[in-house]
Protein backbone atom coordinates (compact mmCIF):
# COMPACT_ATOMS: atom_id res chain seq x y z
CA UNK A 1 0.00 0.00 0.00
CA UNK A 2 2.79 2.23 1.17
CA UNK A 3 4.19 1.54 -2.03
CA UNK A 4 1.30 2.53 -4.00
CA UNK A 5 1.04 5.58 -2.37
CA UNK A 6 4.61 6.64 -3.08
CA UNK A 7 4.37 5.71 -6.28
CA UNK A 8 1.62 8.44 -7.03
CA UNK A 9 3.61 10.95 -5.12
CA UNK A 10 5.99 10.70 -7.85
CA UNK A 11 3.44 10.34 -10.60
CA UNK A 12 2.14 13.05 -9.68
CA UNK A 13 5.61 14.91 -8.92
CA UNK A 14 6.15 13.76 -12.82
CA UNK A 15 3.39 15.22 -14.11
CA UNK A 16 3.55 18.42 -12.33
CA UNK A 17 7.14 18.62 -13.87
CA UNK A 18 5.87 18.58 -17.24
CA UNK A 19 3.68 21.42 -16.50
CA UNK A 20 5.80 23.59 -14.92
CA UNK A 21 6.22 26.83 -16.89
CA UNK A 22 9.61 27.99 -18.46
CA UNK A 23 12.21 28.81 -16.48
CA UNK A 24 16.41 28.50 -17.28
CA UNK A 25 16.03 25.20 -18.19
CA UNK A 26 19.51 24.52 -16.62
CA UNK A 27 18.44 25.74 -13.18
CA UNK A 28 14.72 24.10 -13.39
CA UNK A 29 16.30 20.57 -14.63
CA UNK A 30 18.93 20.91 -11.99
CA UNK A 31 16.55 21.18 -9.19
CA UNK A 32 14.13 18.31 -10.56
CA UNK A 33 17.21 15.91 -11.29
CA UNK A 34 18.02 16.37 -7.53
CA UNK A 35 14.29 16.08 -6.73
CA UNK A 36 13.93 12.85 -8.51
CA UNK A 37 17.16 11.66 -7.45
CA UNK A 38 16.35 11.71 -4.05
CA UNK A 39 13.13 10.56 -4.35
CA UNK A 40 14.72 7.72 -6.16
CA UNK A 41 16.99 6.77 -3.64
CA UNK A 42 14.18 6.64 -0.82
CA UNK A 43 12.50 4.50 -3.26
CA UNK A 44 14.63 2.14 -4.02
CA UNK A 45 15.51 1.72 -0.40
CA UNK A 46 11.92 0.53 0.60
CA UNK A 47 11.10 -1.51 -2.92
CA UNK A 48 12.33 -4.96 -3.17
CA UNK A 49 14.68 -6.40 -5.59
CA UNK A 50 13.91 -5.54 -9.30
CA UNK A 51 14.15 -7.85 -12.17
CA UNK A 52 13.79 -7.37 -15.73
CA UNK A 53 11.46 -4.22 -14.68
CA UNK A 54 12.76 -2.14 -17.72
CA UNK A 55 11.14 -4.79 -20.11
CA UNK A 56 7.92 -4.97 -17.91
CA UNK A 57 4.96 -3.73 -19.87
CA UNK A 58 2.55 -1.17 -19.25
CA UNK A 59 -0.43 -1.68 -17.09
CA UNK A 60 -3.26 0.60 -16.00
CA UNK A 61 -2.35 3.87 -14.80
CA UNK A 62 0.74 4.06 -16.83
CA UNK A 63 2.07 7.79 -18.51
CA UNK A 64 2.63 7.73 -21.82
CA UNK A 65 6.56 9.07 -22.12
CA UNK A 66 6.83 12.43 -23.10
CA UNK A 67 9.56 13.45 -25.95
CA UNK A 68 11.44 15.80 -23.26
CA UNK A 69 15.08 14.59 -23.61
CA UNK A 70 16.38 16.02 -20.21
CA UNK A 71 14.01 15.30 -17.54
CA UNK A 72 13.95 12.88 -15.33
CA UNK A 73 11.41 9.48 -16.10
CA UNK A 74 9.27 8.65 -13.04
CA UNK A 75 10.53 5.22 -11.21
CA UNK A 76 10.11 1.54 -11.92
CA UNK A 77 7.81 0.18 -9.67
CA UNK A 78 8.89 -3.59 -8.18
CA UNK A 79 6.81 -6.49 -9.77
CA UNK A 80 4.96 -7.28 -6.36
CA UNK A 81 1.80 -9.34 -6.11
CA UNK A 82 -0.99 -6.73 -5.32
CA UNK A 83 -1.73 -5.14 -8.81
CA UNK A 84 -0.15 -2.12 -8.39
CA UNK A 85 0.67 0.30 -11.60
CA UNK A 86 3.77 -0.63 -13.34
CA UNK A 87 5.50 2.28 -15.46
CA UNK A 88 6.96 1.65 -18.91
CA UNK A 89 10.58 2.77 -18.34
CA UNK A 90 12.48 4.46 -21.34
CA UNK A 91 15.22 3.41 -22.78
CA UNK A 92 17.97 4.52 -20.49
CA UNK A 93 17.63 3.27 -16.80
CA UNK A 94 16.44 6.25 -14.85
CA UNK A 95 19.58 6.47 -12.45
CA UNK A 96 21.55 6.55 -15.76
CA UNK A 97 19.73 9.65 -16.79
CA UNK A 98 19.81 10.95 -13.72
CA UNK A 99 23.58 10.92 -13.16
CA UNK A 100 24.49 12.35 -17.22
CA UNK A 101 22.83 15.31 -16.31
CA UNK A 102 25.48 17.12 -15.09
CA UNK A 103 25.42 20.67 -13.36
CA UNK A 104 26.78 23.31 -15.29
CA UNK A 105 27.82 25.60 -12.87
CA UNK A 106 30.96 25.50 -10.36
CA UNK A 107 30.04 23.32 -7.22
CA UNK A 108 31.26 25.68 -4.81
CA UNK A 109 30.65 29.26 -4.79
CA UNK A 110 33.32 31.23 -3.54
CA UNK A 111 33.12 34.31 -1.06
CA UNK A 112 35.30 36.11 -3.16
CA UNK A 113 32.99 35.78 -5.93
CA UNK A 114 30.28 37.90 -4.64
CA UNK A 115 31.45 40.99 -3.85
CA UNK A 116 34.84 43.32 -4.00
CA UNK A 117 38.04 41.65 -2.88
CA UNK A 118 42.05 42.16 -2.36
CA UNK A 119 44.18 40.14 -4.50
CA UNK A 120 48.03 39.68 -4.25
CA UNK A 121 49.54 40.23 -7.77
CA UNK A 122 53.81 38.66 -8.57
CA UNK A 123 55.05 37.42 -11.09
CA UNK A 124 57.22 34.34 -12.31
CA UNK A 125 59.21 34.58 -14.88
CA UNK A 126 57.48 37.58 -16.60
CA UNK A 127 53.84 35.94 -15.65
CA UNK A 128 51.69 37.40 -13.58
CA UNK A 129 49.35 35.87 -11.80
CA UNK A 130 47.05 36.72 -8.78
CA UNK A 131 45.99 35.14 -5.40
CA UNK A 132 42.80 36.27 -3.55
CA UNK A 133 44.04 37.78 -0.55
CA UNK A 134 41.55 35.74 1.48
CA UNK A 135 43.10 32.08 0.04
CA UNK A 136 46.31 33.58 0.95
CA UNK A 137 48.34 31.12 3.88
CA UNK A 138 51.35 33.71 4.12
CA UNK A 139 54.05 34.84 1.94
CA UNK A 140 58.05 33.65 3.20
CA UNK A 141 61.39 34.55 1.67
CA UNK A 142 62.81 32.09 0.19
CA UNK A 143 64.86 29.73 2.08
CA UNK A 144 67.37 26.24 2.34
CA UNK A 145 65.58 23.66 -0.34
CA UNK A 146 65.24 20.08 0.68
CA UNK A 147 65.69 18.13 -2.38
CA UNK A 148 63.69 14.89 -2.80
CA UNK A 149 65.05 12.54 -4.99
CA UNK A 150 62.01 10.97 -7.44
CA UNK A 151 59.84 13.57 -7.41
CA UNK A 152 57.88 15.51 -9.95
CA UNK A 153 60.69 17.97 -12.17
CA UNK A 154 57.72 20.95 -11.27
CA UNK A 155 58.58 19.37 -7.46
CA UNK A 156 60.98 21.83 -6.24
CA UNK A 157 61.68 20.33 -2.51
CA UNK A 158 60.94 21.09 0.51
CA UNK A 159 61.86 24.14 2.67
CA UNK A 160 61.33 24.20 6.46
CA UNK A 161 59.68 27.27 8.36
CA UNK A 162 59.72 26.75 11.78
CA UNK A 163 57.80 23.91 12.44
CA UNK A 164 56.56 23.77 9.10
CA UNK A 165 57.60 21.69 5.77
CA UNK A 166 56.51 23.89 2.83
CA UNK A 167 55.99 21.90 -0.32
CA UNK A 168 57.53 24.35 -3.18
CA UNK A 169 56.47 24.18 -6.19
CA UNK A 170 58.65 25.53 -9.21
CA UNK A 171 55.67 27.55 -10.69
CA UNK A 172 57.06 28.39 -13.92
CA UNK A 173 57.80 24.86 -14.50
CA UNK A 174 53.92 23.97 -13.15
CA UNK A 175 52.70 27.01 -15.22
CA UNK A 176 54.25 26.84 -18.30
CA UNK A 177 55.84 23.47 -18.79
CA UNK A 178 56.02 23.89 -22.23
CA UNK A 179 57.72 26.94 -21.84
CA UNK A 180 60.44 26.14 -19.32
CA UNK A 181 63.58 25.77 -20.89
CA UNK A 182 67.34 25.26 -19.51
CA UNK A 183 68.08 29.38 -20.11
CA UNK A 184 65.04 30.22 -18.27
CA UNK A 185 66.24 27.55 -15.56
CA UNK A 186 69.02 29.51 -15.29
CA UNK A 187 67.54 32.90 -15.11
CA UNK A 188 64.37 32.41 -12.67
CA UNK A 189 65.32 34.01 -9.60
CA UNK A 190 62.71 32.79 -7.19
CA UNK A 191 62.60 34.65 -4.02
CA UNK A 192 59.36 34.62 -2.16
CA UNK A 193 56.93 31.28 -0.82
CA UNK A 194 53.17 32.18 -1.70
CA UNK A 195 51.57 29.91 0.90
CA UNK A 196 48.32 28.45 -0.90
CA UNK A 197 45.74 28.75 2.07
CA UNK A 198 46.35 26.38 4.69
CA UNK A 199 47.93 23.84 2.84
CA UNK A 200 51.65 23.23 2.74
CA UNK A 201 52.13 24.02 -0.75
CA UNK A 202 53.92 27.41 -1.57
CA UNK A 203 54.54 28.60 -5.07
CA UNK A 204 57.76 29.80 -5.34
CA UNK A 205 57.66 33.45 -7.08
CA UNK A 206 60.13 35.54 -8.35
CA UNK A 207 58.35 39.09 -7.51
CA UNK A 208 55.66 40.68 -5.39
CA UNK A 209 54.23 43.33 -7.22
CA UNK A 210 50.92 44.87 -5.44
CA UNK A 211 48.35 43.82 -3.60
CA UNK A 212 44.66 45.34 -5.77
CA UNK A 213 41.24 45.78 -4.74
CA UNK A 214 38.75 44.41 -7.36
CA UNK A 215 35.02 44.44 -8.66
CA UNK A 216 33.73 40.24 -9.54
CA UNK A 217 32.59 42.61 -12.62
CA UNK A 218 36.58 42.89 -12.98
CA UNK A 219 37.08 39.33 -13.82
CA UNK A 220 36.07 37.29 -16.32
CA UNK A 221 34.84 33.99 -14.36
CA UNK A 222 35.24 30.45 -15.40
CA UNK A 223 31.63 29.61 -15.26
CA UNK A 224 32.22 25.62 -16.11
CA UNK A 225 34.39 22.71 -14.97
CA UNK A 226 36.71 20.94 -16.92
CA UNK A 227 39.56 22.48 -17.96
CA UNK A 228 41.94 24.83 -16.11
CA UNK A 229 40.11 23.95 -12.60
CA UNK A 230 43.03 25.75 -10.77
CA UNK A 231 42.35 29.15 -12.77
CA UNK A 232 39.28 31.14 -11.02
CA UNK A 233 39.10 33.51 -13.95
CA UNK A 234 41.35 36.08 -16.17
CA UNK A 235 41.32 39.35 -14.84
CA UNK A 236 40.34 41.49 -17.14
CA UNK A 237 42.61 44.66 -16.88
CA UNK A 238 45.72 43.55 -16.03
CA UNK A 239 45.19 40.57 -18.05
CA UNK A 240 46.87 37.68 -15.80
CA UNK A 241 44.92 34.78 -13.73
CA UNK A 242 43.58 34.46 -10.45
CA UNK A 243 44.07 31.59 -8.66
CA UNK A 244 41.44 29.00 -7.69
CA UNK A 245 43.63 28.04 -4.74
CA UNK A 246 41.89 25.33 -3.45
CA UNK A 247 41.38 23.44 -6.68
CA UNK A 248 45.19 24.19 -7.68
CA UNK A 249 45.89 22.33 -3.97
CA UNK A 250 43.97 19.43 -5.32
CA UNK A 251 46.04 19.18 -7.79
CA UNK A 252 48.74 19.64 -6.15
CA UNK A 253 47.85 17.01 -3.66
CA UNK A 254 47.26 14.17 -6.44
CA UNK A 255 50.73 14.61 -7.98
CA UNK A 256 48.86 16.29 -11.33
CA UNK A 257 50.32 19.36 -13.29
CA UNK A 258 48.45 22.12 -14.97
CA UNK A 259 48.47 19.40 -18.38
CA UNK A 260 46.07 17.20 -15.83
CA UNK B 1 40.88 3.07 38.62
CA UNK B 2 44.81 3.09 38.57
CA UNK B 3 44.88 0.04 36.01
CA UNK B 4 42.19 2.07 33.75
CA UNK B 5 44.37 5.27 33.76
CA UNK B 6 47.75 3.61 33.19
CA UNK B 7 46.08 1.15 30.60
CA UNK B 8 45.35 4.59 28.67
CA UNK B 9 48.73 5.70 29.20
CA UNK B 10 50.06 3.04 27.77
CA UNK B 11 48.35 2.94 25.16
CA UNK B 12 49.01 6.51 24.43
CA UNK B 13 52.83 6.08 24.54
CA UNK B 14 52.35 2.79 22.38
CA UNK B 15 50.70 5.17 19.84
CA UNK B 16 53.58 7.40 19.52
CA UNK B 17 56.31 4.69 19.16
CA UNK B 18 60.42 6.02 18.91
CA UNK B 19 62.00 4.97 16.65
CA UNK B 20 66.32 4.80 15.75
CA UNK B 21 67.18 5.90 12.21
CA UNK B 22 70.60 5.73 11.42
CA UNK B 23 71.10 9.08 9.43
CA UNK B 24 73.84 8.82 6.02
CA UNK B 25 74.28 11.87 3.57
CA UNK B 26 73.97 11.85 0.01
CA UNK B 27 74.25 15.16 -1.87
CA UNK B 28 73.68 17.60 0.91
CA UNK B 29 70.54 15.73 2.14
CA UNK B 30 70.18 13.58 5.22
CA UNK B 31 68.72 10.61 4.54
CA UNK B 32 67.57 8.07 7.52
CA UNK B 33 67.06 4.18 7.72
CA UNK B 34 66.10 1.59 10.37
CA UNK B 35 68.61 1.10 12.67
CA UNK B 36 67.46 -2.02 13.04
CA UNK B 37 68.32 -3.46 9.50
CA UNK B 38 71.51 -1.72 9.36
CA UNK B 39 74.57 -4.50 10.64
CA UNK B 40 77.76 -2.27 10.31
CA UNK B 41 79.13 0.74 9.03
CA UNK B 42 82.38 0.18 6.98
CA UNK B 43 84.99 2.73 5.53
CA UNK B 44 85.07 2.88 2.05
CA UNK B 45 86.88 -0.53 0.53
CA UNK B 46 87.90 -1.29 -3.32
CA UNK B 47 84.49 -2.97 -4.54
CA UNK B 48 85.21 -4.92 -7.74
CA UNK B 49 82.60 -4.91 -10.52
CA UNK B 50 80.76 -7.42 -11.38
CA UNK B 51 80.30 -7.58 -15.52
CA UNK B 52 76.84 -7.88 -16.79
CA UNK B 53 75.15 -6.70 -13.38
CA UNK B 54 72.39 -4.08 -13.23
CA UNK B 55 73.44 -0.76 -13.58
CA UNK B 56 72.79 0.60 -10.04
CA UNK B 57 74.99 -2.49 -8.83
CA UNK B 58 78.96 -1.20 -8.28
CA UNK B 59 79.96 -3.88 -7.24
CA UNK B 60 80.50 -6.46 -4.63
CA UNK B 61 83.32 -6.68 -1.61
CA UNK B 62 84.59 -9.06 0.85
CA UNK B 63 82.92 -8.92 4.35
CA UNK B 64 85.09 -11.50 6.46
CA UNK B 65 84.89 -14.05 3.83
CA UNK B 66 81.48 -13.29 2.65
CA UNK B 67 80.58 -11.81 -0.82
CA UNK B 68 78.40 -8.34 -0.40
CA UNK B 69 76.98 -6.80 -2.99
CA UNK B 70 77.12 -2.90 -3.00
CA UNK B 71 74.55 -1.00 -4.61
CA UNK B 72 74.82 2.66 -6.03
CA UNK B 73 72.90 4.77 -4.39
CA UNK B 74 73.80 8.14 -5.75
CA UNK B 75 72.16 6.01 -8.93
CA UNK B 76 69.08 4.63 -7.16
CA UNK B 77 68.16 8.01 -6.00
CA UNK B 78 68.37 9.74 -9.41
CA UNK B 79 71.52 11.51 -8.61
CA UNK B 80 74.45 12.54 -10.51
CA UNK B 81 77.65 10.55 -9.49
CA UNK B 82 80.04 11.99 -7.07
CA UNK B 83 84.17 11.42 -6.10
CA UNK B 84 84.75 9.20 -3.34
CA UNK B 85 86.05 10.92 -0.33
CA UNK B 86 87.41 9.96 3.39
CA UNK B 87 84.12 10.30 4.29
CA UNK B 88 82.62 8.06 2.15
CA UNK B 89 81.34 4.72 3.59
CA UNK B 90 79.53 1.23 2.95
CA UNK B 91 76.78 0.80 5.06
CA UNK B 92 75.78 -2.99 5.51
CA UNK B 93 71.90 -3.50 5.76
CA UNK B 94 69.52 -6.20 5.74
CA UNK B 95 66.16 -6.19 3.72
CA UNK B 96 64.50 -8.29 2.06
CA UNK B 97 66.20 -11.89 3.81
CA UNK B 98 69.36 -10.45 1.72
CA UNK B 99 72.48 -8.44 3.24
CA UNK B 100 73.84 -5.75 1.29
CA UNK B 101 75.83 -2.93 1.24
CA UNK B 102 75.10 0.63 -0.12
CA UNK B 103 77.25 3.61 -0.77
CA UNK B 104 76.74 6.84 0.69
CA UNK B 105 78.79 9.95 0.85
CA UNK B 106 79.02 9.95 4.62
CA UNK B 107 77.43 8.36 8.23
CA UNK B 108 76.11 10.80 10.60
CA UNK B 109 73.96 9.48 13.67
CA UNK B 110 71.35 7.86 14.98
CA UNK B 111 68.62 9.77 15.58
CA UNK B 112 65.46 9.11 17.50
CA UNK B 113 62.02 10.07 16.09
CA UNK B 114 58.79 9.83 17.96
CA UNK B 115 56.12 7.89 15.19
CA UNK B 116 54.01 11.91 15.09
CA UNK B 117 57.08 13.51 14.59
CA UNK B 118 57.24 12.06 11.00
CA UNK B 119 55.11 13.32 7.92
CA UNK B 120 54.17 11.85 4.88
CA UNK B 121 56.26 12.40 1.75
CA UNK B 122 54.04 14.50 -0.99
CA UNK B 123 52.37 11.91 -3.66
CA UNK B 124 53.84 13.86 -6.51
CA UNK B 125 55.94 12.29 -9.45
CA UNK B 126 55.67 8.45 -10.61
CA UNK B 127 59.58 7.66 -10.87
CA UNK B 128 60.70 4.25 -9.57
CA UNK B 129 62.88 5.74 -6.93
CA UNK B 130 60.22 7.83 -4.93
CA UNK B 131 58.47 4.77 -4.09
CA UNK B 132 61.15 4.01 -1.17
CA UNK B 133 60.76 7.38 0.18
CA UNK B 134 59.10 6.51 3.96
CA UNK B 135 58.44 9.85 5.17
CA UNK B 136 59.97 13.09 6.51
CA UNK B 137 61.12 14.59 9.47
CA UNK B 138 62.41 17.50 11.09
CA UNK B 139 65.16 17.28 12.92
CA UNK B 140 66.62 20.17 14.70
CA UNK B 141 65.55 22.19 12.25
CA UNK B 142 67.22 20.06 9.27
CA UNK B 143 65.14 18.00 6.88
CA UNK B 144 65.20 14.04 8.00
CA UNK B 145 64.35 12.08 4.38
CA UNK B 146 63.32 8.38 5.57
CA UNK B 147 63.80 5.32 3.55
CA UNK B 148 62.18 2.22 3.37
CA UNK B 149 65.72 0.17 2.62
CA UNK B 150 62.77 -3.09 1.35
CA UNK B 151 61.35 -0.35 -1.05
CA UNK B 152 64.93 0.39 -2.67
CA UNK B 153 64.72 -2.44 -5.06
CA UNK B 154 61.08 -3.85 -6.83
CA UNK B 155 60.79 -7.81 -6.38
CA UNK B 156 62.59 -8.49 -9.37
CA UNK B 157 65.56 -6.26 -8.68
CA UNK B 158 65.84 -8.19 -5.14
CA UNK B 159 66.19 -11.12 -7.18
CA UNK B 160 68.45 -10.39 -9.57
CA UNK B 161 70.75 -9.22 -6.48
CA UNK B 162 70.26 -12.64 -5.07
CA UNK B 163 71.89 -14.38 -7.74
CA UNK B 164 75.16 -12.40 -8.18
Amino acid sequence: MSHLIASQKVIQHYLSALLTEDEPLASQETALAETKKAELNRLLAQAAPVENVVAAPVQTGVVQPVAKPKVAPVVTETAAPVAAPVLRERAIPIAERLAVTPPPQLKVEKAYRQGSFQALFFSVAGLRIAVPLTELGGIHELGPINNLPGKADWFKGIMLHRAQKIQLVDTARWVMPEKYTATLATELNYQYVIMLGTSNWGLCCELLIDTINLEPEQIKWREQEGKRPWMAGLIKEQKCVLVDVDELVKLLNQGLDVNA
Amino acid sequence: MSNKFSGQADKNQAADLVLQWVTFRLQEETYGINVMQVQEVLRYTEIAPVPGSPDYVLGIINLRGNVVTVIDTRARFGLPPAEVSDNTRIVIIEAEKQVIGILVDSVAEVVYLKQSEIDNAPNVGTDESARFIQGVANREGELLILVDLNKMLNDEEWDEISSI
